[in-house]
Order: C-alpha cells, then structure tokens, then sequence
C-alpha cells in the first residue's frame, strides 16, 4: 500500500468520523434544544413581560419563580402543573376579563386553588407541560379538560347534597329524578320518586281503550287553535312525564288490548244520598256551581287547565297534579267519584289529599269535570277498536315488559326489572373508548354522546330500547351536568372522605295528627325540619309564628296571605276537632329555639309606642314597599292587615332583629334595628286586626268598633 | 466539496426533524357561550345570549333571590312590585341609570339602603344580609346584563369585568 493510498484512506476515514461526531453531536442536542423549545418556557417569559405592563408588577415579580410550577397533594392524588403557564391563578390584581389567558385569575371560590388543585374539578392532564396534551384527549389520556359550560358537574362529584351555587347542576338532578331516570338506569345518588307513572292494576275501570291507544301514540292531549300541541309542558316548558315510545300501530294495539283488561276487584259505584243531591240535579246551572267549588278549593294549586286567549292557549295552574284540562272524556265518571273520595285506595302512593266531601261537593264538582273538562273531538282519529282478541292480549302483556313499561308503571305487584337500562352510575368517569358511537358523526368525546344519546336515542345505538325525550336545550345542558357528576365512587379514600352526602330529612309524625299529616298530605307542599315541599311556607317553626287560634280558622278556611300567589293552599273541609288536632300540634312541637314566646308580654305595648312604630313603618324604613295593609303596600311580603291576630309577639320581635335566623333564606333583608324601634314596630304591627280600622291606638280601635 | 454536501444533506434533514417536533395545534376560536358558567338573555333581544362568568353567575342567584321583586318586570311569584313603588325602582338592565354609577357607589347603596345613600327608604340595606362577595357578585351581574352595554373604561380600575 502506497503512502498516497494510505492518506487517502485516512482521509476517508477522518471524514466519516467528523460526520459521526457531528450526527452524534446533533442527536444528542435534539433533547436540549426540544427543552429549549418547550411551550410553557414561552408563556413564562410572555407572563414576565406581560407583568411589566401591569401597575403592580413588582407583586406580581415577587410572586414568579422560573421553571415548571407543580402542586402535589398526595393525600387526594392531585399532580398538576397548570399553574407553570397559568401564572396568574391565585393573582385578585389580574380578574379582569382583560388579562390575557392563560395568565387570568381563577373567580373567587370556595376551594383555594393550592389546596385542591386545577384537575380535580376541570379534569385533563394535570402531569402534562404542552397544552394540547394538558387539555385534550391524547392517546395516552382520555379525559380532556370539562368545558366550563359543564363545570358544576365537578362540584356535584363531592357535593351529592344540592348547592344553591350550582343551579344547572341541581336542576339536572331534578329532571334524572322527575323523568325518573332511574326506573330503567342505576344512577348515583339519585332516589326513585315516590310519584311514578300510574299503578295500572286496575287501569281498566278508569280507562277506555281508545283513550289508551290515543295516548300511547300520543302522550299530549291539548292542541291549540294552530294545530300546536302545547300539553303538560310545552308551554311550562316542562315535558309530560310519559315520554313518547317507538311503537308501532299494531303494538299499539295490542297494549290498549291488554291494559283494558286489567280491570281488578270489580267495585260498587258510590251511591249519592238522594235527598242531599235531589235539588242539584234540577238546577240549570249544576256545572256553573260546580266550577266555582272547583276554584274555591283551589284544585289549580296541583292541577292545570289549559286557557285560551286568542289564538294562544296556555296551561294555568300548578303541575303538582297531572292537567285536567280533557279529563271528562278521558275517565269513567264512577272511577272519579271513587278516585276523589278515596285516591289511596285506588293509587296508593297518590300525592292528592284526602279531602272531606260533602255529597253536594262531589256531586257538583264531578258533573262540573265531566261536563267542561272534555273534548267531544278527542278520540276523533282513534280507530275502530274491537273487543281485545286473546293473542292481542298476550302480545300486549309481552310488549308491556319489553318495551320497559314496568320500569315506571306497577301492575299487581310487577315492578321494575331489575337493570333493563345500562348502569350510569359512574357514567362520568366514562373514557371515549368505553362509548359506542355506531354511525354517527359525531365529536367522538364523552359529552357529545350523552347529549346524542338523549336528544336521539336512534343516532348512535339503532336498536335503542330508550323513548324519545324532548327536552330545551337548557334542560339538556342540566342533564348532562348531573350526569357527568357521576363518577362513581371516589379514586381513592381520602377522596371518599370529602364527599358531603345528600341530607335525608325524615319527618313522619305519629299519632292523631300523624293521621291528618297522611291524610291531607301537608309535606307535598309544606316543610317540616327539612322533609316535604317547597310550594308552600316551612312550617318547621310554625307553633313559634302563630297563634293557636289563627292556626285554627286558618285550616277552616285558608285566607290569601301573599297577594300575588297563584297556588293557594285549597279548602279541606276539615272538621272542627281535626283543625284543633293539627293546631295543637304545631303549637307544641314546631318551636323555634330563637323565640320564647313567654319573654314578650303583649301589655307592656303602649299606644305610644305603636303610633312611632306606624311611623318607623310608614316613613324611615317603608316597610310598605313590600308589605300591604289593608289596600295599600307591596307584593313581596306577606299581606299584615290581620297580623295582631295572626302573629305572636316574641316572633315579631325576633324576626325584626335578623329574619334569616327563624326562616334562612327568606327575601326580607336584616337591619340594624334599636331594641326600642324593634318594640314600637312589634307594638304597631300588633294593632293590625282584620275588621277594625287600621288606626293605632287603642282608643281609635274601640271607637271603631263602636261605629 | 463533496464531504461539504454530504455534511449538510445531513444538518438540513436533522433541522427539519427537529423543527417539526414542535407542532402547533390549530386553535378554532373558542365560542364564548360553550365556555360560559351561565348565559342570560339580552333584554333588548331575547334571541341573543349574553355569557356570563362565575363571578356574574353567582350574581344573577342572588339577584333572582333578593333583587328581582323590584327591579324586574317579572318575578317567580309573577306580577312586579315596581308598579307598587314611588319612585319606581330602575329595572336591572336599565344601563342608562347604572352604567354612570361607580361600583362603589352602587356597592354602597346595596349594603346600606337607600336612605344612607341620599336615594329612597324603599331600597332596603343588604350589608347584613348578603355578603361583601355576593353583594360584589350582584354588581357584576348588573355590569354584565346592562343596555346599552356597559364600559369599565370610562372610568379607572374597575375591580368587576365588564362582560
């Protein structure tokens, strides 16, 4: 070998190593350099500059470090370093809708940021430094970031009881509760209500078939002058409990055929007394009577009738009960006296109260139902339907459990099956992966699927058991709030720990009065230490507020006290000793412990003190914006023309120093009240006696009655 | 010149390479009521929404609660008390008598009355009803809602967003 070749083989050789070494060098300055490109150093140096133009960067600067911010909570397991780009997060000076993202501050909550970290309420990658795999779905994470139009869904995770912060997220719960969601799905947290659909046991008796087949195609039953069908709902913008079902004409069929059928112990019809109904019978204007005992007993604070004004017709009335507004051409006139003299008999579960009739009552009131209440056009398109072949029947028995009708209605004792729907119960936590998505087009993502699934059960399962819901796009978002809350139980145990349960009141009074409180079915309406309704006052605290005898003739006949309530508490016919039972009870038992009544004596009221009490009233805090006396006042508080024998004194006194303590969250405002403007607004509002002039003196007062 | 060629074909392919590697993602413009805690109807336009923010969210709560019997055309119960009241309360929307308030002003009003404030008796003092925060909220929500739209720049330093 030459010396020349020699050179040039070293020369080769010498190149092939500087190559290697420079691919080696740039290989290994891949890892540096992709370091030096990370994005969050970007918004580091963007957040530096960015404070230099705020007037408090010096703050601001003291409370930046360089470098990957992280906060670690081991117990809950939260790892996030949101915060290395959201720099600004805990920073009150940068709230302003101004402030560039990603430095904005969180809104005031109640959870500080460092103690509970980002993740654990708006999900995604806590780990992660690039945003698009911090905030989206990756292949190696499957749960993005929750927009925040469905945050409160977070807060539902630990907060199963209702917060008055996050209504979507409770109204979602009402909704899975009132559609009763839970009748085919096992949901977290959320209670079958008591009120299902119907007990069809009997559903024969009260029923025709053309009603039934008309209603099962068609779950509405009120059309408007257009041609608009504007039931239970529409226009309350609530849909009808019964959601429509994929049915076809023969199903149809075949259900009516079999519902007809079910017809029970045959019962007699309840005999009127003769004697008592004989004149009613004669008068021309029976249904006019009756109509007017319908409104004064207030039916339409549970039932709605549809009104209508022009070409609009609208639904008045509460949604307590179902609308009655064809329920003459819907029911048998038999099944109707029996259903209002005795409901639980026939429903045992029924919300309605068990009122006391006088046969003239009934009488009245049913011929009034079944004479205006009704629709000669109602059943108008119902086909011809014979009696009900035996293989109908058969199909229809079939159908009733396929189709998932007992996971609402009861026949004889056949409840619900037992997981006909999926289980949702930990829906939220769902990963993409787990969801059929079948031909749809749509996002592939968690939210998108649950609001597919239930705008159209069809678009991404064909063979779709589930009925077709209509609901607003409000009441979508809501849904799918309360169910993305449900994530099952918690990660780990420290997490279980926080979770704050839903408060179960329970209030089941015993006794005589516990007869009453079944019988006329007070919690529907009313609360008691936590347990019943909202339509109504809290009477937890009653016996504290009013006086026995008012209670009384109250129970006789309910006055209006809010002038502007549409639902009004109806008239049971109670006798005298079942107002006294109830009266004696609330007395005794519905005591607040911030009143004593005995440390207010009603004597010590002076009419001098009444007449600057007027005056306080009247003129420094115009307690008249809101209240009414006699004609004159506001809707917002209750109406105090008869408060001196409504009230008792202590609770006037109590309530005037700080209202939220005797009724939290009531409308009327705290005020920084002198015990001696307390006293002489107590002594006035005392004077207010219905009949008598408003006037305030006691000699005013006997001179008025003297007239 | 041939090693210069291949050392670069080299160089330019591992540039590339590592160029690459920082991808950016192609932002669509985020649609501000899909990230709005709550929306509100514009009360000029019902068809449009107005987004509104946590703090704005908790400020319409209160207001439906305390607020709405007087300065809303309609309330839960139905009818308004406005037509009770002289002098009428402004409806909340009402930017023309708000927007040139200041907040603190308005803030002042809420907690102490009216009477404190040289306005009526009728506007009931919030201050040891509502918190300092709700009350902050309750502004916000106002700030949020008012026609025609209100503008934090005419004065300095508002501590509430505009919308």
């Amino acid at each position: 070998m030459t010396a020349e070749k020699m050179g040039e083989i070293s020369t080769r050789l010498r190149a092939t190593f500087a190559l290697a070494s420079v691919a080696f060098v740039v290989v290994l300055a891949v890892s540096p350099v992709k370091d030096f490109f990370q994005s969050w150093k970007k918004y580091e140096k963007d957040y530096v500059s960015y404070a230099q133009t705020r007037p408090d960067t010096k703050r601001l600067l003291a409370d930046f470090h360089p470098g990957i911010d992280q906060i670690w909570l081991p117990e809950m397991r939260v790892l996030d370093r949101c915060t290395t780009c959201h720099q600004g997060i805990s920073q009150a000076g940068l709230s302003d809708a101004s402030v560039p993202q990603p430095f904005r501050a969180h809104p005031a909550i109640p959870h500080d940021v460092k103690k509970w970290g980002c993740v654990i309420c708006h999900r995604g990658q806590g780990p992660a430094t690039e945003k698009s795999e911090a905030h989206e779905t990756t292949l190696a994470w499957e749960q993005p970031l929750l927009p925040i139009r469905f945050i409160q869904a977070s807060c539902g995770v630990c907060h199963r009881a209702d917060l008055p912060q996050t209504p979507k997220l409770n109204r979602g719960r009402e909704l899975l509760s009132q559609l009763n969601c839970s009748g085919c799905h096992h949901l977290q947290d959320i209670e079958r209500p008591a009120m299902l659909g119907p007990d069809l046991s009997n559903v024969g008796n009260k029923l025709t078939r053309q009603w039934i087949y008309k209603w099962l195609k068609e779950p509405h039953t009120i059309v408007d002058a257009s041609g608009n069908t504007v039931v239970d709902g529409y226009e309350m913008e609530e849909e009808p409990r019964m959601p429509q079902f994929r049915l076809t004409d023969q199903e149809i069929k075949a259900l009516s055929a079999y519902l007809t059928t079910l017809k029970g112990q045959p019962r007699e019809p309840y005999k009127f007394d003769p004697s008592a109904v004989a004149s009613l019978q004669k008068s021309a204007d029976l249904a006019d009577q009756g109509e007017i005992r319908f409104r004064q007993m207030f039916c339409t604070t549970c039932h709605s009738l549809a009104v209508t004004q022009g070409d609009e017709t609208k639904l008045i009335g509460g949604d307590i009960g179902p609308e009655l507004t064809k329920v003459g051409s819907k029911v048998n006139p038999d099944w109707l006296v029996a259903w209002l003299r005795d409901p639980q008999s026939y429903l045992p579960h029924a919300l309605m109260p068990r009122y006391r009739w006088s046969d003239q009552d009934l009488y009245k009131v049913t011929q009034y139902i079944n004479a205006r209440l009704i629709d000669p056009d109602l059943l108008s398109n119902v086909p011809p339907l014979e009696e009900p072949a035996p293989e109908e029947i058969r199909l229809g028995q079939r159908l009733f459990l396929e189709k998932g009708c007992a996971s609402c209605h009861v026949i004889q004792g056949v409840g619900p099956q037992k997981d006909f729907g999926p289980d949702l119960a930990i829906l939220g936590s769902k990963n993409v992966s787990q969801l059929e998505f079948g031909n749809s087009n749509i996002p592939r993502n968690l939210i998108s699927y649950i609001q597919a699934k239930i705008t159209d059960p069809l678009s991404v399962n064909a063979a779709a058991r589930m009925p077709q819901y209509r609901l607003t796009p409000t009441d979508l978002d809501a849904i799918t709030t309360a169910l993305l809350s449900m994530t099952g139980s918690a990660a780990n145990s420290s997490l279980a720990r926080l979770i704050v349960p839903r408060a179960q009141g329970a209030f089941h009074p015993a006794g005589a009065f516990g007869e009453l409180y079944d019988r006329y079915k007070c919690a529907v309406c009313h609360r008691f230490n936590g347990d019943g309704g909202n339509l109504a006052p809290d009477l937890s605290f009653e016996g504290s507020r009013a006086q026995p005898q008012w209670i009384t003739g109250f129970l006789k006949n309910p006055e209006t006290l809010r002038p502007t309530l549409i639902f009004r508490m109806p008239q049971f016919n109670m006798t005298d000793q079942e107002a006294a039972v109830i009266a004696d009870y609330l007395g005794m038992v519905t005591q607040s412990p911030a009143v004593k009544l005995s440390t207010v004596d009603q004597k010590q009221f002076t009419p001098q003190m009444a007449e600057m009490g007027k005056q306080f009233y009247e003129v420094k805090y115009q307690c008249n914006a809101c209240h009414t006396i006699g004609s004159a006042g506001g809707y917002v508080g209750p109406n105090l023309s008869n408060a001196g024998n409504w009230l008792n004194a202590a609770w006037i006194e109590e309530w005037l120093k700080d209202p939220q303590v005797l009724v939290p969250g009531t409308i009327e405002p705290r005020r920084s009240l002198t015990e001696q403007e307390v006293q002489a607004l107590t002594a006035y509002v005392l004077t207010l006696k219905k009949g008598q002039p408003t006037s305030t003196t006691a000699a005013a007062a006997v001179r008025g009655a003297e007239q | 010149m041939r090693r210069r060629r291949i050392i670069l074909s080299l160089i330019i392919p591992a540039f590339i390479l590592l160029s690459s590697c920082q991808h950016k993602p192609a932002t669509a413009p985020a649609n501000p009521l899909l990230n709005a805690y709550d929306v509100e109807q514009n009360a000029n336009d019902p068809q449009r929404l107005i987004p509104l923010n946590y703090q704005q969210a908790q400020g319409k709560r209160v207001f439906n609660d305390k607020c709405v019997w007087c300065h809303a055309g309609t309330t839960p119960a139905g009818p308004s008390n406005r037509s009770n009241l002289t002098p009428t309360p402004p409806l909340f929307t009402d930017g023309e008598t708000f927007n040139s308030l200041s907040d603190d002003f308005m803030r002042n009003t809420i907690t102490l009355g009216g009477s404190a404030m040289g306005k009526s008796a009728i506007m009931p003092p919030w201050g040891q009803t509502l918190t300092q925060d709700e009350i902050r909220a309750v502004i916000a929500y106002a700030r949020a809602v008012a026609q025609p739209p209100y503008k934090a720049s005419a004065r300095p330093a508002s501590q509430y967003s505009e919308k």
